[in-house]
């Protein structure tokens, strides 16, 4: 026996969230974050019983191909009935009901693509293995997801109008709650069962109820302008999440049994559909702003909304000042725990997937050669299925001339060899600084890290890279993927000491990584070994006079600064191990990792052992 | 924006299958608020479709797909042998059997619409199946290539789609033609449209080639005005509460749009474009350092489709100044110390000369 909506305890904000949800299918779906035993999958299954009877709700699995999730040739059934057969998918079953993910951030990002693609449109379009068809699939997405499993993808978690945020369940009179709960339903809670079901029952009604009151519902211009005046000091990209906005708080109205929307609604709405999207603190000068101008405050209050381009009208302003203040109260602490302020680049950890012929996770079966690649067996019979009756006549045609010794023909065109997605490999990039003192001993810690990881690499499929800088510029020592040997002879007879052209190191470094993208390794990781005091401005390369020294430094800091911002937005991870011997002169090497918004780690004796688990 | 489905509410108990097939109506492209760079690079494509197609890139929920969809509705009819399924003007005798002989018909600009789970097979046609199970006869079945003939291609998320079928795009982009061959058929068909391409970048990497075959290159940003924002949700409810009703409101504004377009691709062949505008074009592409003369040939193409659809004769050089961003954006050289906007490069450029 499972639990119902109402018995389920926690998740207040989730439930809120699913009843706006049911009343108003124009909020496209929720995503729910919380962690592994929270009830969140029992919550959204025990939200299938307040929809009306009927109402389809299909659960889609993570691990869902493409033709289950789209259709296909119903092989059978065409071979039957002698003309083609669709059998549609998940999506197309989902019409006009609920499309439920637990596990909403393992989806694989083509089905994350195909999903945003249908729900955009409202139909499926199939166009595969001949078949072309098209048909409607309109529904809501119910998604939940464990934040310690990854992120979701943005795309998708913006086409859906509410998001809980992640809340960690720290009430403890909760939990003894959950349990007695829990316990009393897989127990004989019989007692508790009558009374569940009323409960169910009066959801239900509320609901239809909400939702024939819905049209009525009426919102003021004030309040939409101070919705999206919100969206605006919290930095939502897009405007998709204006129109949820106003759909969540209308939908909280209706539920209310109210026929206007209310200072509660919108702040339910700015709960739901704004606050997650936020990307910044609201800034103290859009309060400010307010407080400054009282004029227009007054006159506005005189001659009431006649003007629409002037500035922010008061009543606006107000109910702006009160959702920013009920905004604050709820933004974490760390705005970074937040789906959409997380910072827009590959963590570690995170690897690019690729699609391959050999390992990984069957994805689709492709048209190819048999060599060297897995022969996908059903789809490759089953796209010499439809051809039989042709390639018979064609045989009797020959004469005799029988091109395949058996009754059933199959063709090269007609192999179809596996696809997978994996994990793709990743390539290490080490710039090891090859100047100063302490120069001799890192480079050969830098070196005994970078053969360990490539004993790893092989594993993984990852590459390994090397750099070293010292005097006027960077050399590439170890081109990925080329001879380890060789590198370790390099790294033997490499000179140390004099400059630290940090910043044509950076460039050669992020050079490598674009080069390695055009040839498929779409994920870099850069593992700088210094103390960070670059002191060679890229120019000298040039062979300009050197300048002043003092305009020298913030030439080299600007340089740094921005090469440092090239790679963090081509989301190239950084890891920069500090080797300044002297604890309290850092401070360069801290502000490097800044700008790469990158890992910091300070290892003055940095041992190889230690290096390759850092970067692994 | 998603295209709205009439009267087919979610969640109301309606049994799947049973429910009436949703007729799709799209938002009307004149009621899209702002976003102007891609609205013109569309329209300018319409007008001549030489200019290469677009890419659109830009933050998710800004409207890229809506105005694609909604361009549909804005576009002149075509004129095409009947049934013909390449869209062709004229057919040759013996070319398709029958199809010589047939009546013309008018036919509205096709606009087809490339799903990222697409097959090849699909895409570039195929033999029919039916046809090979119940009568066991070849027939060449024409893909979403021979349908976008003299349209438009529609690829929504280009930056997710599989590389192999990238380079097919790429091939027949190229050359204009759609070449098959298969259980011993050949088959050889025009397939000439105009590539758009939508995207947000931050979810995958373009290829450089598939960038540089766009001949324009429209980026779109969060409105951060109120007033706007505000007509966006005003016109956006109203369209869903009665999408028919919305439209009919539309009908002048989109007839009127119909009009310009019909006028200025009759127009658009005998604009002049004069020295002074062609040199200015031929310096901004030297000052930016741009390789090949792909980029002075959109100039020059974009700037005259700009003043047929403005119903002037001449182009002048403030036409270039206008798409010369778009035009431009994605053939600049890209220097890893330079981190200005590709936008505001061009327009730092055309200030020095």
């Amino acid at each position: 026996m499972s639990l119902s909506f109402t018995e389920l305890v926690g998740l207040e904000l989730a439930k809120q969230a699913l009843l706006l949800l049911a009343v108003n299918p124009a909020l496209a779906g929720v995503a729910i974050a919380a962690a592994v035993g929270s009830g969140k999958s029992t919550l959204a299954r025990a939200f299938a019983a307040l929809l009306p009877s009927g109402t389809p709700f299909v659960e889609l699995p993570v691990n869902v191909t493409e033709d289950r999730l789209l259709g296909g040739l119903d092989l059978e059934a065409t071979l039957a009935a002698g003309r083609r057969v669709i059998e549609r998918g998940l999506l197309a079953r989902a019409h006009g009901g609920v499309l439920y993910v637990d596990g909403l951030n393992l989806l694989d990002s083509d089905v994350v693509a195909r999903l945003l693609g249908v729900m955009a449109d409202g139909v499926v379009r199939v166009e595969r293995e001949g078949l072309s068809d098209v048909h409607p699939a309109r529904f809501v997405l119910v998604g939940t997801y464990d934040p310690a499993d990854g992120e979701v993808r943005r795309g998708l978690l913006d086409r859906l109008g509410l998001i809980v945020p992640f809340a960690p369940q720290t009430d403890e009179r909760l939990r003894a709650e959950v349990v007695r709960r829990n316990m009393s339903a897989s127990g004989s809670g019989a007692t508790n069962a009558a009374f569940e079901d009323d409960a169910t029952e009066m959801l239900r009604a509320m609901i239809a109820d909400a939702r024939e009151r819905l049209p009525g519902v009426r919102i003021e211009e004030e309040q939409i302008r101070a919705l999206i005046q919100t969206a605006l000091s919290l930095g939502v990209e897009g405007n998709r999440a204006d129109g949820f906005a106003v759909q969540a708080a209308l939908a909280k109205a209706a539920l209310d049994g109210c026929s206007a929307v209310d200072d509660d609604d919108l702040r339910l709405a700015v709960r739901l559909v704004l606050l997650p999207r936020a990307t910044r603190m609201p800034e103290a000068e859009d309060r400010r702003e307010a407080d400054d101008h009282p004029q227009t405050r007054e006159r506005g209050d005189e001659e009431e909304g006649d003007e629409s381009n002037a500035a922010p009208e008061p009543e606006s302003q107000q109910i702006e000042d009160l959702l920013l203040s009920a905004a604050e109260a709820e933004l974490p602490e760390n705005l970074l725990d937040l789906p959409f302020a997380m910072q827009r680049r590959g963590k570690s950890g995170s690897r690019g997937m690729a699609l391959n012929s050999r390992r990984g996770r069957f994805v689709r079966a492709v048209e190819g050669d048999p060599r060297g690649n897995r022969i996908a067996l059903l789809p490759t019979l089953l796209a010499a299925a439809p051809w039989q009756k042709l390639r018979m006549k064609n045989e009797e045609l020959r004469k005799g001339k029988r091109i395949l010794n058996s009754r059933f023909s199959i063709l090269s065109s007609d192999i179809r060899v596996k696809r997978f997605r994996d994990k793709a490999g990743m390539l290490y990039i080490f710039v090891v600084d090859a100047s100063g003192s302490m120069a001799i001993n890192r480079m050969r810690e830098a070196k005994g890290a970078v053969v360990r990881l490539l004993q790893d690499a092989y594993v993984h499929r990852d590459q390994v890279g090397l750099i070293a800088f010292r005097g006027r510029q960077a050399q590439v020592l170890l081109a990925p993927s080329q001879s380890v040997e060789r590198a370790k002879r390099e790294l033997d007879v490499l000179p140390t000491g004099g400059g630290t052209p940090l910043a044509s190191a950076l460039l050669t470094a992020w050079q490598m990584a674009q080069q390695a993208r055009e040839r498929g390794i779409s994920q870099a990781t850069l593992v700088l070994m210094t103390d960070g005091r670059g002191n060679v401005p890229l120019q000298v390369e040039n062979g300009e006079a050197p300048p002043a020294a003092q305009a020298q430094k913030a030439q080299i800091q600007a340089e740094l600064q921005k090469l440092a911002a090239l790679i963090c937005a081509d989301r190239i991870n950084a890891i920069v191990i500090d080797t300044q011997a002297d604890y309290l002169s850092r401070g360069e090497a801290p502000k490097l990792a800044e700008w790469l918004g990158g890992r910091y780690i300070y290892l003055p004796n940095a041992k190889a052992e230690q290096i390759a688990k850092a970067v692994s | 924006m998603p295209t709205t489905v009439v009267r087919s509410s979610i969640l109301d108990g309606r049994q799947n299958g049973k429910a009436p097939l949703p007729t799709t109506v799209n938002y009307p492209f004149t009621a899209i608020v702002g976003q102007e760079e891609m609205k013109l690079c569309l329209l300018l494509n319409v007008i001549d479709p030489r200019i290469g197609g677009v890419m659109i890139m830009g933050h998710r929920g800004t409207g890229k797909s809506t105005a694609v969809r909604a361009l549909a509705d804005v576009l002149p009819m075509i004129t095409r042998v009947a049934g013909d399924p390449y869209n062709r003007e004229t057919v040759e005798e013996g070319d398709l059997p029958g199809l010589g002989h047939r009546k013309r018909e008018r036919i509205p600009v096709p606009v087809v619409d490339l799903p990222l789970g697409a097959t090849e097979d699909r895409v570039c046609g195929t033999i029919d199946i039916e046809a090979a199970l119940t009568q066991g006869v070849k027939r060449f079945e024409p893909g979403l290539l021979a349908q976008a003939n003299r349209g438009f291609l529609y690829i929504d998320e280009v930056n997710l789609l599989d590389d192999h079928l990238v380079d097919v795009l790429l091939d027949v982009a190229a050359s204009g033609w759609n070449v098959v061959e298969r259980e011993g058929i050949s088959v050889r068909h025009p397939a000439r449209f105009v590539l758009v391409g939508s995207g947000n970048p931050e979810e995958g990497e373009l290829r450089p080639q598939l960038l540089d075959r766009f001949g324009l290159h429209a980026r779109i940003v969060t409105i951060t005005d109120i007033e706007q924002r505000m007509e966006i949700v005003r016109r956006r409810r109203a369209f869903d509460a009665d999408p028919l009703a919305f439209l009919a409101a539309w009908e002048p504004q989109q007839r009127a749009l119909r009009r310009r377009i019909v006028a200025a691709q009759k127009h658009v062949a005998e604009v002049e474009m004069p020295d002074d505008a062609l040199m200015f074009a031929a310096r901004l592409c030297m000052q930016l350092g741009v390789d090949g003369h792909r980029g002075e040939l959109t100039l020059a193409r974009a700037a005259c489709a700009l003043a047929a659809f403005e119903g002037r004769q001449r182009v002048t050089a403030d036409d270039v100044k206008r798409i010369a961003v778009p035009a431009l954006r994605h053939r600049l050289r890209r220097d890893p110390l330079e981190t200005t906007d590709a936008g505001e490069r061009i327009a730092q450029a055309m200030e020095k000369i």
